[in-house]
C-alpha cells in the first residue's frame, strides 16, 4: 500500500460521499474515516481524514513511509486566507472539461490570475484570484454548485 | 404538482409560504443574506443558498443570484412573497424564460397594472370610481396647480411607482402643493427610481377597505371579503380586521358591491393568483379605487380565519395549474379577526426602530390565537430589513369577542431584549373609540396626540 493508493481511495471516498473505509492486508490494516461539517446549508467544502495505518503482524520489511495524520481542515494555518465566491453557480476547475485546471495546490497566483469559473445561466464567469500569493488548498470539487461567499481556495499570501 | 419551491423572500412571510409548501410535500429551498444565517426561515427549510450580503440591493433584489440558486437547486417554481421582487413583472418574466413558474399573476397582469396611475385608468374604464384627480401622472407644477383647483383641496401627491405606504404627500393649498409636488417627485426618485406623480383628491376621514381576491389560470375570479385597514400610522397599516365595522354597522349592501367592483378591475385587467384590491370608503358610503396589490399581503391571515380557506396554499394550486376550488357562494365570513402587527420599535420614541437581540421570548396561545412570526428567543432582529417581527391573529364569534381575546393574547406576549409595539397594540384594543368600531385613518394620530399617552405608558 503506498501513498498513490491510499489517495486514490480517497478520491474514490469523496466522490461517492463514503465516510468510513477500512482494509485490512496482510502486513497491515488502513481505516480511513471523513469527517463531515453538521452544517445543513453549505454545500461540503472541507474533509477531515484520518489515516490510522496498523499493522497486524510485524512485517519483515516494516512500511517505509510513516503516514502523517492528515491535517485537520477546520483550522486554518495563520496567515491563510480564503477566495471566497462573488455567485451563486457551479464551480469548474478548469476552462473546459478536457484541459487542466486554472490553479492547483502550489500554484502560484497574483490579482489577475483566472482561479476558476462559476457557471451562472449558462454563462461562464471567470473568478480572478484578486490576491497575491500560493494556493495551498482547493476546497470545492470539480462540477459542484456553490453559494455566494464560499470559500473556494486556501491561499499563503505572498 | 411542484416537488421543489424556492422562497425568494425572508422573515415570517418565508416561514408562512415554507409551512405551506410542507403541507403539500413539497420541499423548499431558502435564500438569505449573510445576516440572516440563523434566521427562522433557512433553519425550517429543507435546503439554503446564501445570495450575498446583508442589504437587499445585494441580495433579496438581486434576480440574477435567487435565479442562479433556483438553477443550482433545480426548482420547479419560485414564491415571491410580499415586497422584494414580489410585483416585479421582468422577475416574472425571467422566471418563465428559465422554466421556472412564478407563483403570482401573470406578467401580462402585472403589466396591465404596472403603475397606480395606469391602474387607475383600468378601473375607470371598467366602471369603478376613482377619487377624482388627474389623468395620469403630472408633468409640472403648473398642472398640478390647474388639477387641485379642478378638484378642491386637499389633495394628495403620490408616487406612481409607489407601494407599501410609502411616497405620499398631503397638501392643503397652493403653496403647500408646489412644495409637496417638488419634493415628492425627487423622494419618488430615489426611492422607486421613478419619479412620476399623479394627484388626487384627499377624501376626508377616510376608511380604507381593501378586498381579497383570487383568480385561477382559466380566468375564474373570486373575491373573499373585506379587510378593514384603517388603524394605521403614516400610512403604514398596525391593525387589520374582518369584516369591518364600518361595512357591518352601517353599510352592509356595499360589501358585495365593492367585491363585484374589485372582480371587475380584475377581470379587465386578466388577473390570475391571488391579490388585493384597495378601495377608499367615506362617510357616505361612497367607495373609490385606489389602487390593486399584485401579490399575497401580509394581513391575509386575517381573511384566512373567517373564510377557513388557507390562500397561500391557493396560491400554491393556482400555480401548479389547478382551476379554483371554491365559488363566490362558497365564500362565506363567518366570526371576527383582528390581526395585530409587532413591529420591533419604541412607540415612546416616535416608534423608532428598535434592533437588537430577543432575550426571552413567549407567544401568546389558546383558543383561536395564531401568531405568525420568524422570531425566537435568542434571534437577533438585524437593522437592515423592516422592523415587523411577527403578527397577531385572533378570531372571535364577534368583534367583542376577538378584541377581549386580542386584548388577552398582547397581554400574555412576552419579549425582552428589543422594545416593540405590543404595549401600543394594547392601548388601541381598550380605547373606546376602536371598540365601538368608529375609527378611519386618522385614528392613531388622534390616539398619539391626545391625552392617551399615559394609558400607553402604563402598559409597559
Amino acid at each position: 500500500m503506498d501513498l498513490k493508493d491510499i489517495k486514490a481511495i480517497i478520491d474514490l471516498m469523496k466522490k461517492n460521499s463514503i465516510t468510513e473505509f477500512e482494509l485490512e492486508e496482510k502486513e497491515s490494516k488502513l481505516r480511513l474515516k471523513r469527517g463531515l461539517s453538521a452544517s445543513a446549508s453549505a454545500i461540503q467544502s472541507e474533509d477531515a481524514i484520518q489515516m490510522i495505518p496498523m499493522p497486524i503482524a510485524a512485517p519483515i520489511s516494516a512500511p517505509t513511509a510513516q503516514l502523517a495524520v492528515s491535517s485537520s481542515s477546520a483550522a486554518s494555518n495563520a496567515g491563510e486566507i480564503d477566495i471566497k465566491s462573488p455567485m451563486i453557480g457551479t464551480f469548474y476547475r478548469s476552462p473546459s472539461p478536457e484541459s487542466a485546471p486554472y490553479v492547483d495546490v502550489g500554484t502560484e497566483v497574483n490579482s489577475e490570475t483566472v482561479a476558476c469559473i462559476i457557471e451562472a445561466m449558462k454563462v461562464m464567469n471567470e473568478i480572478k484570484a484578486e490576491v497575491k500569493g500560493v494556493v495551498t488548498q482547493v476546497l470545492v470539487e470539480n462540477g459542484k454548485p456553490v453559494e455566494f461567499g464560499q470559500p473556494l481556495f486556501k491561499i499563503r499570501p505572498l | 404538482m411542484f416537488e421543489k419551491v424556492l422562497i425568494a423572500n425572508r422573515g415570517e412571510i418565508a416561514v408562512r409560504i415554507i409551512r405551506a409548501c410542507k403541507e403539500l410535500n413539497i420541499r423548499t429551498v431558502a435564500v438569505y443574506s449573510e445576516v440572516d444565517a440563523n434566521s427562522m426561515h433557512v433553519q425550517m427549510a429543507d435546503e439554503a443558498i446564501c445570495i450575498g450580503k446583508a442589504p437587499s440591493s445585494e441580495s433579496y433584489l438581486r434576480i440574477d443570484r435567487i435565479i442562479s440558486a433556483a438553477e443550482i437547486t433545480d426548482v420547479d417554481a419560485i414564491h415571491p412573497g410580499y415586497g422584494f421582487l414580489s410585483e416585479n413583472a421582468h422577475f416574472a418574466e425571467v422566471c418563465e424564460s428559465c422554466n421556472i413558474r412564478f407563483i403570482g399573476p401573470s406578467p401580462r397582469a402585472m403589466n396591465a397594472l404596472e403603475d397606480k396611475a395606469v391602474s387607475r385608468a383600468l378601473a375607470k374604464k371598467a366602471g369603478v370610481e376613482t377619487p377624482p384627480g388627474s389623468e395620469g401622472t403630472v408633468e409640472n407644477e403648473k398642472d398640478a396647480l390647474v388639477v387641485a383647483k379642478k378638484i378642491g383641496y386637499p389633495v394628495m401627491i403620490k408616487a406612481v411607482a409607489g407601494g407599501g405606504g410609502r411616497g405620499m404627500r398631503i397638501a392643503h393649498n397652493d403653496i403647500s402643493l408646489v412644495k409637496g409636488y417638488h419634493t415628492a417627485r425627487a423622494e419618488a426618485e430615489k426611492a422607486f427610481g421613478n419619479s412620476g406623480v399623479y394627484i388626487e383628491k384627499f377624501i376626508e376621514n377616510p376608511h380604507h377597505i381593501e378586498i381579497q381576491i383570487l383568480g385561477d389560470n382559466k380566468g375564474k375570479i373570486i373575491h373573499l371579503g373585506e379587510r378593514d385597514c384603517s388603524v394605521q400610522r403614516r400610512n403604514q397599516k398596525l391593525i387589520e380586521e374582518s369584516p369591518s365595522p364600518l361595512l357591518e354597522q352601517k353599510f352592509r349592501k356595499l360589501r358585495d358591491k365593492i367585491g363585484k367592483a374589485a372582480i371587475r378591475i380584475a377581470e379587465a385587467a386578466r388577473y390570475t393568483n391571488a391579490g388585493t384590491v384597495e378601495f377608499i370608503v367615506d362617510d357616505h358610503g361612497n367607495f373609490y379605487f385606489l389602487e390593486v396589490n399584485k401579490r399575497i399581503q401580509v394581513e391575509h391571515p386575517v381573511t384566512e380565519e373567517v373564510t377557513g380557506i388557507d390562500l397561500v396554499r391557493a396560491q400554491l394550486e393556482v400555480a401548479m395549474g389547478e382551476p379554483l376550488r371554491y365559488s363566490q357562494s362558497d365564500i362565506v365570513l363567518k366570526g371576527h379577526a383582528i390581526e395585530c402587527r409587532i413591529n420591533a420599535e419604541d412607540p415612546f420614541n416616535d416608534f423608532r426602530p428598535s434592533p437588537g437581540r430577543i432575550e426571552m421570548y413567549y407567544q401568546p396561545g389558546g383558543r383561536d390565537v395564531r401568531v405568525d412570526t420568524h422570531a425566537y428567543a435568542g434571534y437577533t432582529v438585524p437593522p437592515t430589513y423592516d422592523s415587523m417581527i411577527g403578527k397577531l391573529i385572533v378570531k372571535g364569534k364577534d368583534r367583542r369577542d376577538a378584541i377581549d381575546r386580542m386584548n388577552r393574547a398582547l397581554n400574555e406576549f412576552l419579549i425582552t431584549g428589543t422594545k416593540t409595539t405590543i404595549s401600543f397594540q394594547q392601548a388601541i384594543m381598550q380605547d373606546p373609540n376602536f371598540r365601538r368600531g368608529v375609527y378611519s385613518t386618522n385614528f392613531v394620530e388622534q390616539l398619539l396626540g391626545g391625552a392617551r399617552r399615559e394609558l400607553i405608558e402604563e402598559k409597559t
